[in-house]
């Protein structure tokens, strides 16, 4: 049994490193919150998005919460630039968290890269279920990549 | 001398209306005519000459003969008495040769005579000449011719003297004959004379009448048909000229009557003419009077060549002043060297041409003007100039303005409160974000609250959820009047979409206590909208027949097709809506019946979202009271339906 093919477990998520970046502080304690709830331990919390990039770069999260209307560098600005300090061939989730529900702006979030959106107020649940889903195929990206550098 | 005049125009008309042919054949017989009887006159004449002159030749005949007779007898007696004399049988010859000759001579002479004079002395003569005959031919005989002896004997002597008296006798009646011959033969020959001068008269008489008939002819000719016609052409040419006919006499020839179709169409003419002129003239007037439109004319070189009272009025120029100049005067200077040209091209390739915009007046302010150009060409097709319709839209112009700057004040103004409304729901749903949030996390945790603290979260969760309906409704609300909702129409079952509604409405009917029933028709009903949305307006009108109803009532759900229409409508059992409350029913945020209804959930934007979702899809949305026995009130909404081929529709209607 190789190590790409064992399933991945709960535990094998909670492991991942989650950024979450959002101008209103509740917001940032409400997902931490909840991501800790679900067991996650590896969270960094930014309010500040000038703060984002840096972080990105430096602690390189694997998935990124990201909200769009903030302050100063808004998110569609950060999704660009986490596309450009992404390696091609890298997968690096970022799920878009966003009052602007209409369809432009999930239009625009998604063909800058984000993997996936959710409107404001959400349905804490759900986010939970989409965050699990997206670090699997994170996980299981890792693995792959560990495989090939060990040949 | 009435009279003579009356009868000259009577003959003249008479002539007149004879045919052309009658005129003709009098016009070439007449002359004919006379210079027949003029050449019978001559012939006549010249007959009785020849009569005359074969009496005169008669006459020289009878005298001849007489004469020979005479002498023959004279001669005859001489040459017996010579005989006698000699005895000598020569002097016997002249009477040998008498009497051969007389009788032929008197039968001559009695063919001849013709005279009765004559005849009774010819008769005298043929006596007394056959006597001397007679005698000289005893005196013949005589023996002893030649001797004394017979000469001396008395019988003889006696003979002699006799045949002496009767040669005598004879002689003066020949020469009374010859006398009376004489003066018949002056008289014939006088007569003859006579004839021929009457002869020669009669021929310069002829010749003149044969003359004079030629004029006759000539002038019956010319008054009958040259003059005529001469009078007739020059009617013509007036009427090339197009000046009224002299009235010509009515005659009944072909003349006569082609200058009556002449005299017909010239009056004709100048009926039309003058109906013709009174038309122009009025139309003249008409557009000469028009105050409210400059109407004029372009030479096809765009120069005024009429101008009226409206243009004088809109454009300040008096007539006198602006003819003969171009349009081109009348354009502010940006347009004055692009705009009439191109005018005048669109309108001789297009034979109009319309525009709007500045033109200047006399006194240099400006008016805005709506100017139609037409090409006017004449009958062969060549361009005569144009006509120009100038109206002075100033005032329709400013009204147009202002109204347009108040439209888009109000659109600025809606756009505004749009955004507001907008932008306020994003900044609400952002602290809503939260509060929901942690209130749900709470809720996940339940099991490690109090019964206290568990419903203090449900209480938070609830109004929470309600206010997010309410910031969604407003968006939705503010997204359409500011004309950025955004509709994803497709084209599926009503019936689905229906079901689906009724399936989210029944968990309140049934904490309601309300019976949810439905008529959906067996065949799909196709429809072409947001199916989203018309699930939204359904869920709407549902939520409201359920909340509105009364307890262990009935809210019911039917479908009704029309032509080309799908009406959804939803019954319940409740109050009914009251009749002032009808007008401000889709109104947002105007919750009906507070107080009947007090502990009623709802946003109050409900039907106002619910009418702007199904406007906005080309649908209707009403209610209506139902009437007695029934209680209570039917909402519905219509939606227009699909007309795409339906394959298995059409299959089953074969």
């Amino acid at each position: 049994m190789t190590i790409a093919a064992a399933p991945v477990m709960q535990s094998d998520l909670n492991q991942c490193r989650i950024l979450i970046v959002d101008d209103e502080s509740a917001n940032v304690l409400l997902l931490r919150s909840m991501l800790e709830r679900e067991g996650y331990t590896d969270i960094v919390g930014l309010t500040d998005p000038n703060a984002a990039l840096a972080a990105f770069v430096e602690s390189e999260p694997d998935l990124v919460l990201l909200d769009l209307m903030m302050p100063g560098i808004d998110g569609y600005q950060l999704l660009e630039a986490f596309g450009r300090q992404t390696r091609p061939g890298d997968f690096r989730p970022v799920l878009v968290l966003t009052a602007d529900t209409t369809t432009a702006a999930r239009r625009r979030a998604l063909s800058l890269g984000a993997k996936d959106f959710v409107g404001k107020p959400f349905d804490i649940v759900e986010v939970a279920l989409r965050i699990a889903n997206l670090l699997e195929t994170r996980v299981l990206y890792r693995r792959l990549q560990t495989l090939r550098e060990a040949r | 001398m009435r009279w003579i005049d009356d009868i000259v125009a009577r003959s003249g008309r008479v002539w007149a209306n004879q045919p052309l042919a009658v005129k003709g054949v009098v016009v070439v017989a007449l002359p004919l005519t006379i210079l027949l009887i003029a050449l019978l006159s001559l012939y006549v004449a010249s007959r009785a000459e020849a009569r005359a002159e074969a009496d005169v030749r008669a006459a020289f005949a009878i005298q001849r003969d007489i004469h020979e007779v005479h002498a023959l007898l004279a001669e005859a007696a001489s040459g017996v008495r010579g005989y006698l004399l000699t005895g000598q049988e020569r002097f016997l010859a002249p009477y040998i040769k008498a009497e051969a000759e007389i009788p032929a001579a008197f039968a001559r002479l009695d063919a001849e005579i013709r005279d009765s004079e004559v005849r009774r002395r010819f008769d005298v003569v043929t006596q007394l000449a056959a006597r001397k005959r007679e005698g000289l031919a005893a005196l013949r005989n005589i023996q002893g011719a030649g001797t004394r002896e017979a000469l001396a004997r008395p019988d003889v002597l006696a003979a002699l003297v006799a045949n002496k008296a009767v040669l005598d006798g004879l002689r003066d009646e020949i020469e009374a004959m010859q006398a009376h011959e004489s003066d018949l033969l002056a008289a014939r020959q006088q007569r003859a004379d006579e004839a021929r001068a009457r002869n020669l008269v009669l021929t310069a008489i002829s010749g003149a009448v044969g003359l004079l008939g030629s004029f006759a002819a000539v002038y019956l000719f010319s008054t009958g048909i040259v003059r005529r016609v001469q009078a007739l052409e020059a009617n013509a040419r007036r009427l090339e000229r197009g000046e009224p006919l002299p009235p010509l006499p009515v005659e009944a020839d072909e003349i006569g009557r082609l200058g009556a179709k002449l005299e017909e169409a010239s009056l004709l003419l100048r009926r039309r003419e003058q109906a013709l002129r009174e038309g122009e003239e009025r139309f003249r007037l008409v557009i000469e009077g028009v105050k409210d439109y400059g109407i004029f004319v372009l030479d096809p070189e765009g120069r005024v060549v009429s101008w009226n009272e409206g243009a004088e009025r809109i454009k300040g120029w008096r007539a006198e002043e602006i003819l003969g100049q171009s349009f081109a005067t009348f354009y502010p200077d940006e347009t004055r060297a692009i705009v009439p040209p191109r005018m005048l091209a669109t309108a001789l390739r297009d034979g109009r041409a319309e525009d709007e915009g500045w033109r200047l007046r006399k006194d240099g302010s400006r008016f805005w003007a709506n100017v139609v150009v037409t090409a006017l060409h004449d009958e062969v097709g060549r361009l005569r100039g144009y006509s120009k319709v100038t109206r002075d839209m100033t005032e329709r112009k400013r009204a147009e303005e202002a109204l347009s700057e108040a439209r888009e004040a109000a659109v600025a103004a809606n756009l505004a409160k749009s955004e507001f409304l907008s932008r306020t729901s994003h900044e609400l749903r952002t602290p809503l974000s939260a509060i929901l949030g942690f209130a749900q996390l709470l809720e996940l945790d339940k099991s490690q609250m109090s019964a206290r603290q568990t419903a203090a979260v449900e209480q938070i969760l609830k109004a929470g959820r309600h206010l997010l309906a309410l910031i969604n409704e407003v968006l939705d609300i503010s997204s359409i009047e500011a004309g950025r909702m955004e509709f994803w129409p497709e084209t599926f079952d009503l019936r689905d979409a229906l079901t689906e509604a009724l399936e989210l409405t029944s968990p309140i009917a049934e904490a309601a206590g309300v019976s949810l029933a439905s008529e959906l028709p067996a065949t799909p009903i196709i429809v072409r909208a947001d199916r989203r949305r018309v699930v939204q307006v359904a869920l709407n009108l549902l939520s409201n027949a359920v909340k509105y109803n009364r307890v262990d009532g009935e809210t019911r759900l039917r479908v009704v097709q029309d032509d080309g229409w799908t009406r959804v409508a939803v019954m319940d059992e409740g109050p009914g809506v009251a009749e002032a409350a009808a007008a401000r029913l889709f109104t947002p945020f105007d919750r009906l019946g507070r107080e009947r209804t007090a502990g009623v959930e709802g946003t109050g934007l409900g039907l106002a979202l619910s009418k702007r979702l199904v406007e906005a899809m080309d649908g209707a949305i009403g209610f209506e009271n139902r009437t007695l026995p029934d209680r209570g009130a039917v909402f519905w909404f219509e939606l227009p339906t699909h007309v795409s081929p339906a394959p298995s529709l059409a299959r089953q209607d074969i």
